[in-house]
């Protein structure tokens, strides 16, 4: 029963770590007011970058290291659509999860198939993830950073009139929002799963996308959030028959969840607690 | 010479060109479902295209990839405009609109990879495992110390279900009391479902894997954990090294090669193809028991497997020796063995297949029922 329950644990925390990662991006460039639903594709990205450089030149920092530069420009790209071009961020957030799922397919052709002859170790991804929880935790309650960054997303005009500029904020943390889900994808190609396969996300950022909103944008509640969602996805295998709940609930979840948080919050005629500015763009002059 | 009569000599000429390239070579185009880099369906399909190629010499080929189930029409019309004189369309989800292009192009020889549908023109092929799964099966049954077996199944279609009823017919044979314990993905192509799967799998105690999906996870985590498993579809052993025991490779070019040169001298042609239909097994080479090609079983395994027993009409026989047997008996020109020859009951108990009997073709492209031993959800299964 112990190990069972230690086993349960173990899968929830490796499979909740691409999750975390992903999520705490999301979380940064949303608790500064921008929405980016290209979780996924930016992972197809970052997760295509590590395994190619892994592959060719075998050094797995370096690997790492260029998925969170992938991640941050394809993110940047959103950013360049949304907040300069003023497009609709929904929209170009969709766009960026089918280029990343086809730019990352087509390029990643040569490697399907393809093993990485030294894996990377799960722990250290583990591990990072939860130290940039706690980090991220203190920078946004505890730094004037943190401070500025926040009132970015709850009153940008606010802190455009003290001289926080609204756009670059916007810019960086879309940046390390994306370099976030880069590396959850470089988790997954590197050490979940050695290896590329088309698709290989398979869902991963909608439920990071959904984890934000269950976890209300706070970085601790987003660590439990993410053990949670792991244990729900590993269960809905190990329980298959052995429960008279059907397993595929286990799986739907995540959203069913969100769509009760949502619900509530709605119930309460409140946002909840998302930042006040969520997906409002900002522009000097206009209200 | 700006006159009619130079444009009738450059088409005279066209004309003849093309005649003779006609007569020299035959235009074969194949319709993929997967990208030609998958490790598995498509990229199969393609290397058989490639060596079906360097067969023939007189054979010319086009393919296109990636093509959606409902968009097969489309594809084959401007194939056929491109001159294809065969199309074979390799999905089974392509069934239909073959069919339809078939009545569009009756001059046109079509084949279809896993359908059961036929026209004058249009045949169907397959190369299938089941014989396969039985012998890794009997190993599998061998291997286990636990006496569970886990196997990742992608869909609970007749295809899998043959597959799965096939390898517990196997693991029963060696180990009548164990069982082969099912959890489905419901994907094709998802290594996090299969991850997942395969840990849960582990996790309940099974310490021997085998799947039917596309990737090659499963073999990966199974290695990770020094569990032994089978790989499926294409060449897995490098994947885990000192831990693919066996697995399923196919062959499609034998079945290309053979199709093709008959339609080339005229055995196939259209009005002949309505009751052509392969199905294509060890015995013509379409498939091969391996992790990889060449290696039937991993030398890493041979020992344990020659250590291991079990009774075969009352004699006690290895259990290696008695899979070199069947292996060679299904490999030849009169195989004398079928997995699914009865008495066979499905898990509930009810006869599937009465003594003396074997299941036809057709019965096993539409099995619905599967094996004792078998446990977790299998849907569409009666009752």
């Amino acid at each position: 029963m112990i190990d069972e329950m230690l086993q349960a644990l173990l899968r929830a925390l490796s499979f909740g770590t691409p999750l975390l990662l992903a999520c705490l991006g999301a979380l940064v460039n949303e608790r500064a007011g921008v929405v980016n639903l290209g979780v996924e594709g930016m992972m197809a990205l970052g997760a295509l970058t590590a395994f190619g450089v892994a592959t060719e030149t075998e050094s797995l920092g370096l690997a790492v290291a260029l998925s969170l530069v992938a991640g941050a420009l394809a993110a940047l790209l959103h950013g360049f659509v949304t907040l300069t071009l003023r497009a609709n961020a929904y929209v170009s957030g969709l766009a960026l999860t089918m280029l990343g799922l086809g730019v990352s397919g087509l390029l990643g052709n040569r490697y399907e198939g393809a093993i990485l002859m030294e894996p990377a170790p799960e722990l250290p991804f583990t591990v990072a993830a939860g130290v940039l929880a706690v980090g991220l935790w203190a920078f946004l309650y505890a730094t004037r950073p943190g401070l500025v960054l926040r009132s970015v997303g709850e009153n940008p005009a606010a802190a455009d009139v003290l001289g926080v500029s609204v756009a670059g904020v916007r810019y960086l943390a879309v940046a390390v929002g994306g370099a976030l889900a880069g590396l959850a994808g470089a988790f997954l190609s590197l050490a979940y799963r050695p290896a590329w396969t088309d698709g290989m996300t398979a869902g991963l950022g909608w439920i990071a996308v959904a984890l934000v909103i269950f976890v209300g944008w706070s970085p601790p509640r987003a660590v439990l959030g993410s053990v949670f969602f792991g244990l729900l996805y590993y269960l809905q295998f190990r329980l298959q028959d052995q429960s008279r709940v059907p397993t595929e609930l286990f799986a739907a979840m995540p959203y069913l969840l969100v769509v009760g948080v949502l619900a509530l919050a709605g119930l309460r005629r409140t946002q909840g607690s998302a930042p006040a500015s969520l997906g409002k763009p900002y522009h000097r002059g206009e209200r | 010479m700006k006159s009619p009569v130079m444009w009738l000599v450059l088409l005279a000429l066209g004309l003849a060109g093309s005649a003779r390239a006609d007569e020299a070579k035959l235009k074969a185009c194949f319709i993929y479902v997967g990208p030609v880099g998958d490790i598995g369906w498509s990229h199969a399909h393609d290397e058989a295209r490639k060596l079906t190629m360097k067969a023939l010499p007189w054979l010319e080929t086009q393919y296109v990839e990636s093509v959606p189930e409902g968009q097969a029409l489309p594809v084959i019309d401007r194939l056929v405009k491109g001159g294809c004189q065969v199309v074979l369309t390799t999905s089974f989800g392509f069934m239909d609109q073959t069919l339809e292009a078939a009545r569009k192009y009756p001059k046109v020889v079509f084949a279809h990879a896993t359908g059961f549908k036929r026209a004058p023109n249009m045949a169907t092929y397959m190369a299938d495992f089941y014989q396969i799964y039985y012998l890794n099966g009997l190993m599998a049954g061998a291997l286990t110390k636990s006496g569970k077996v886990g196997y990742v199944g992608a869909f609970p279609i007749p295809e899998l279900k043959r597959h799965i009823s096939a390898f517990a017919l196997g693991v029963r044979a060696v180990n009548p009391q164990a069982t082969v314990n099912v959890k489905w993905i419901s994907a094709w192509v998802s290594p996090v479902k299969a991850r997942e799967a395969a840990e849960a799998l582990m996790a309940e105690g099974n310490d021997v894997l085998a799947f039917t999906e596309d990737t090659a996870t499963v073999v990966q985590v199974a290695g990770r954990k020094k569990v032994p498993a089978f790989g499926h579809y294409s060449s897995m052993q490098r994947f885990a090294p000192d831990y693919v025991v066996s697995g399923q490779l196919v062959h499609w070019e034998k079945i290309y090669i053979d199709f093709l040169s008959k339609v080339r001298d005229g055995t196939y042609a259209p009005g002949k193809l309505q009751d052509v239909d392969y199905w294509w097994l060890l015995r013509e080479g379409a498939v091969e028991m391996g992790g990889q090609p060449g290696v039937p079983i991993n030398p890493k395994f041979v020992d344990a497997l020659k250590k291991a027993q079990m009774t075969v009409g009352g004699k006690q026989v290895s259990v290696y020796d008695r899979v070199q047997e069947l292996l060679k008996d299904m490999s030849s020109s009169k195989p004398g063995f079928d997995p699914f020859t009865g008495p066979i009951q499905d898990r509930h108990g009810a006869t599937r297949v009465p003594a003396g009997k074997t299941l036809t073709k057709e019965e096993l492209n539409q099995m619905q029922w599967v094996a004792p031993g078998v446990t977790g959800p299998v849907a569409d299964e009666p009752k």
